[in-house]
């Protein structure tokens, strides 16, 4: 039989529909972020630094489509793409954002790479988005001088940060990976297997 | 013009095409979804010649619509499917149009979108403009503007907008995959009078359960069987001769069907609701209205003069599009501010302002989309969240109540799957099930047999009548002419944001002595 | 929202490359974020302004809308700075808010710079439509079509997200649900709207891939294009533009400080 066996062995490189996948779910995060920070930015001045709390938010995106299309590149993307909706809806962070979506999606794409996307556990999410985290405030540092806050202030402020990574785009995003997966939607995304092809030989 | 479509042989012989060639064929098809158990197809062959026109029918998730996919390269060049087979030949170019007329269209212009096709073929930007032109108007798509946004177009014409960038790519075969499915009996007529006119010399592959429109004007219907096996191969007439009652079985919408189904409603639908009387007061109209309007913002989007709903009342609600029907349904769940007289069950609501609250204790919704209705995970909780809602039973009694109504919808053995992994006729009937099972005096549907087979609208409209009998009123938005016609004791006709007209209906299905037999049969 | 942000008028920077302006907006961008002075940020943020009433197309007060937005842009990024930054000369201490003259002015700089970066953006959000942004991308910075199409398949499916938002949130409003509060309530809100909204948009990302691909779209390769992006005289004025405005505030600074502080860095012994 000419069975196309050689399908099941081409590079699992990003397929367009990965691609519009990774893309739409992070704008879809970045508009539900841009909102939540326009109300954010209203009561800042009152609850101060209580916006750290939902900082994670900003790493949802990345682990979330790591988690779901689990290829190679997607949390980079992911970021980029959820810093692209404040470019789009003209938000006064616009620019400066895409700066922050290229360290943090990195810094998340790391991790990933380090476990050689092959392990997207809660645990690897956690971590990958406290390395966003982590290199928001690099980016912080250069940018925004933090460094020059009083100690305790920038211990309090990224401690905090680095909490709310972990919680949101470590716990929630795995558990709306579950949630999705039972919906059955996540079929579409995961690449078949040598063995799927296998099943067709039983009856 | 040039032809540039990438060639795509597997079978070797890159041969000319002459009248009587195979346009497409695959010998011993094995298909199978990763972590099914079941084959989509097992060793399956069709071939099809040249300029033939071809209309796959069987019943949903028989795996007609992955079949066009192989046919036309699309699995698993595209889409990874796991698959294999002994010999398989794809057209040199195909072209298809989907069911789902949002997701086609990748830019948000009508000649962006034209352009984004000719962009991928190489085409001289020159040449674009007038070859859109061209394409458009072998749709029969007249546009003042090229440059007109998608969204402000019909479904209809969105699937006619798909046909010509369709036509863009030059396409030997065209691979048609359940186009008219989401349209109205308009734009039914329109795309598949599009198809006819563009049809000349290329084969068509259709896969389509709602076939009036063109069951005269394919040469050739091929019948699949649930199991994806191919169960007749034949012309037309002789299918319909012998195979009637299998097109009944698999909800096909042939022409006659709601015929055969107002004489035979005991073997399409056996063992529906029991209609227990609720001695519903029926001297009294349990929602009515006087000088109604519901605003959005502050236009007013739907305006009724007049007009009372009792209960046993089956009230279909027709109109063109955008005439403001589905305005009307969310006006009167209070979704949308109004004003005016508006009395429900005796007690006047309050349509503006903080006292505005949704009636959801007295009125049950159905969505046009089930999925959006959908709050729990597995379709047992679904139906228990309306109890619970309700309130003042103990757990057990929510647990058995639920069992009960799956098994009137015929759910039961799905108690524990999640919602969105059933069927489409699944999907539909619990969230009829959800918005009926705690019995509201109304329940309002918002074109619920739409998109759905024949077998499973017939099976809806049975629940709604049996519902009716037992004292609910029913309201319905409706593109059926004939539910229109069969099943309601009102007929309110929308348009121009306005309801028009009050016509009694002609109940038809009243007339035989089917209608009685369904009540008499008691669900088990 | 759409129709809110559609220029009124098109001004010649709309005319200019797409992409040229994207890369004179970075240049800029990194001025700003170099800028150690205080009166240069206040000056750049202030011909930034100008420019957008100028050159946006839009109708002044709604210009003047956005503006007014930037006090809290401002706000948020200058408060924490001036609260609890470095200093040694202290103005004010009470609890743990400590306001030093440092602290204070870095605090106004970071607040001016983060107007600065509000006007460069929307300076170029305002005068640049993402289609042709992509179009010109994938024709200048040869951005591969297979990502620019991405996002603008993706661009016009968030609208059709948005609608399902609207009708999810009715829906729930029938089904008469109500989350509980606290942590567990947020969360069985959150997957109340993810799980509709996110599966769904999933499908429809994979189906328009897939029709994408179906009408012979390889996402790489040679292709041509709707819209050309070609560079004309209007670029070599946007640039020249951007160098004279960005050398007026320099020199507004120089020839009229406001606060004399060339560099608002921490450089005590902490």
């Amino acid at each position: 039989m000419n069975s196309s066996t050689m399908q099941m062995d081409r590079p699992k490189g990003l397929k367009l529909s990965d691609l519009l996948v990774t893309i739409l779910l992070s704008l879809v995060i970045g508009v539900v972020y841009h909102f939540w920070g326009s109300v954010n930015d209203l009561f800042k001045p009152l609850f101060f630094q209580a916006d750290e709390l939902m900082y994670g938010m900003w790493f949802l995106a990345s682990t979330l489509a790591a988690l779901l299309i689990r290829k190679p590149g997607v949390a980079l993307l992911a970021e980029v793409a959820a810093a692209h909706v404040e470019i789009l809806f003209g938000s006064e962070w616009g620019l400066q954002l895409a700066i922050y979506g290229v360290a943090q999606g990195l810094a998340a794409e790391l991790i990933f790479a380090l476990f050689r996307y092959r392990k997207f556990s809660m645990g690897v999410a956690a971590l990958a988005g406290m390395a966003s985290g982590l290199g928001s405030f690099l980016v912080d540092v250069y940018y925004g001088y933090v460094t020059d806050y009083t100690t305790w202030m920038i211990v309090f402020k990224y401690v905090m940060r680095l909490i709310s990574s972990a919680v949101l785009a470590g716990y929630l995003a795995y558990a709306l990976t579950k949630a999705l997966e039972a919906t059955g939607v996540t079929q579409l995304l995961r690449p078949v297997t040598a063995k799927d092809y296998e099943a067709l030989d039983h009856d | 013009m040039t032809m540039q479509h990438s060639a795509v042989h597997e079978t070797g012989q890159g041969a000319d095409q002459r009248s009587g060639q195979i346009a497409v064929s695959v010998t011993d098809l094995r298909l199978k979804f990763p972590g099914e158990k079941a084959f989509v197809f097992k060793d399956v062959s069709l071939s099809v010649p040249a300029g033939e026109k071809v209309l796959l029918l069987g019943p949903s998730g028989c795996g007609k619509s992955t079949l066009l996919q192989v046919l036309g390269g699309l699995i698993p060049a595209v889409i990874d499917v796991p698959l294999k087979y002994a010999d398989i030949r794809k057209p040199r170019s195909g072209g298809y149009v989907f069911q789902d007329p949002d997701t086609q269209f990748c830019m948000p212009y009508v000649d962006e979108e034209l352009a984004f096709v000719l962009e991928n073929r190489q085409v001289a930007r020159e040449d674009m403009v007038p070859r859109m032109q061209e394409a458009l108007g072998r749709v029969g798509l007249d546009l003042e503007e090229l440059h007109t946004p998608i969204e402000r177009l019909s479904l209809g014409m969105k699937q006619r907008l798909a046909l010509a960038s369709v036509l863009l790519l030059e396409p030997e075969v065209l691979l048609l995959d359940e186009p008219s499915a989401l349209l109205d009996p308009e734009g039914r007529q329109q795309i598949w009078e599009a198809v006819r006119g563009v049809s000349a010399g290329r084969t068509v592959l259709i896969v389509e359960h709602r076939i009036e429109e063109i069951v005269n004007w394919v040469d050739r219907i091929v019948l699949f069987a649930p199991d994806g096996s191919i169960l007749a191969d034949g012309k037309p007439a002789e299918i319909f001769t012998a195979y009637r009652r299998v097109l009944q079985e698999n909800g096909i919408w042939y022409p006659g069907v709601w015929e055969d189904y107002i004489r035979h409603r005991d073997t399409w639908n056996s063992g529906l609701l029991q209609s227990p009387q609720q001695g519903a007061d029926l001297a009294a109209p349990v929602l009515s209205l006087r000088g109604f309007v519901g605003l959005r913002g502050d236009a007013p989007a739907i305006m009724v003069e007049e007009a009372e709903v009792y209960a046993g009342d089956f009230v279909a609600v027709v109109g063109p599009n955008g005439a403001g029907k589905s305005s009307l349904l969310l006006s009167l769940m209070q979704l949308l501010p109004t004003a005016g007289s508006y009395v429900l069950e005796g007690r006047p609501l309050q349509g503006r302002g903080r006292k505005r609250t949704c009636p959801s204790d007295r009125i049950g919704f159905v969505f046009q989309n089930p999925e959006f209705q959908f709050v729990a995970q597995t379709v047992l909780e679904e139906t228990a969240f309306s109890l619970h809602m309700q309130g003042g039973m103990s757990r057990a009694e929510v647990e058995r109540k639920a069992e009960d109504c799956l098994k009137t919808f015929h759910l039961h053995g799905l108690e524990n799957r999640h919602p969105y992994q059933l069927s489409t006729g699944q999907k539909r009937r619990l969230s009829v099930a959800t918005a009926a099972v705690r019995r509201q005096a109304v329940l309002l549907l918002d074109e619920p047999t739409f998109g759905q087979d024949a077998r499973n609208a017939f099976a809806i409209l049975e629940y709604c009548e049996a519902l009716r009998r037992s004292g609910t009123a029913i309201i319905m938005v409706t593109h059926e002419r004939e539910i229109a016609e069969l099943a309601a004791t009102q007929v309110w006709e929308i348009q121009g944001g306005s309801l028009t007209a009050i016509k009694p209906g002609r109940r038809r299905l009243e007339g035989d002595g089917a209608a009685s037999d369904a009540q008499e049969e008691v669900s088990g | 929202m759409n129709r809110f942000l559609t220029p009124s008028r098109h001004t010649w920077l709309h005319r200019a490359n797409p992409s040229l302006k994207l890369a004179v907006l970075i240049m800029l961008f990194i001025v700003t974020i170099q800028t150690r002075s205080i009166d240069f940020a206040v000056y750049q943020a202030a011909v930034y302004i100008a420019l957008l009433f100028l050159l946006s197309g839009y109708p002044a007060w709604k210009v003047a809308l956005l503006v007014l937005s930037f006090s809290l842009v401002f706000v948020s990024s200058s408060l924490t700075m001036i609260l609890f930054g470095k200093g040694d000369h202290v103005w004010w201490q009470w609890g743990l808010f400590r306001v030093s003259e440092e602290s204070f002015y870095r605090g106004l700089h970071l607040g001016f710079r983060a107007i600065a970066f509000a006007a460069e953006g929307l300076l170029f959000v305002m005068t640049t439509p993402s289609v042709k942004l992509f179009y010109s991308l994938m024709q200048n910075f040869r951005l591969p079509p297979k990502f620019a199409y991405s996002f603008m398949a993706s661009i016009r499916l968030l609208s059709i997200v948005w609608e399902e938002f609207l009708i999810r949130r009715q829906a729930l409003r029938i089904r008469g649900v109500r989350t509980g509060r606290g942590p567990r309530g947020l969360l069985e809100h959150v997957r109340l709207y993810a799980v509709p909204l996110l599966s769904q948009s999933i499908r429809r990302a994979h189906r328009v891939a897939v029709a994408m691909e179906a009408k012979q779209f390889s996402g790489s390769g040679r292709r041509t294009y709707y819209y050309p992006s070609a560079f004309s005289w209007y670029d070599g004025l946007a640039v020249l533009m951007f160098v004279i405005a960005l050398a007026a505030a320099y020199y507004a600074a120089a020839a009229l400080p406001w606060f004399g502080i060339e560099d608002v860095r921490y450089h005590g012994q902490g």
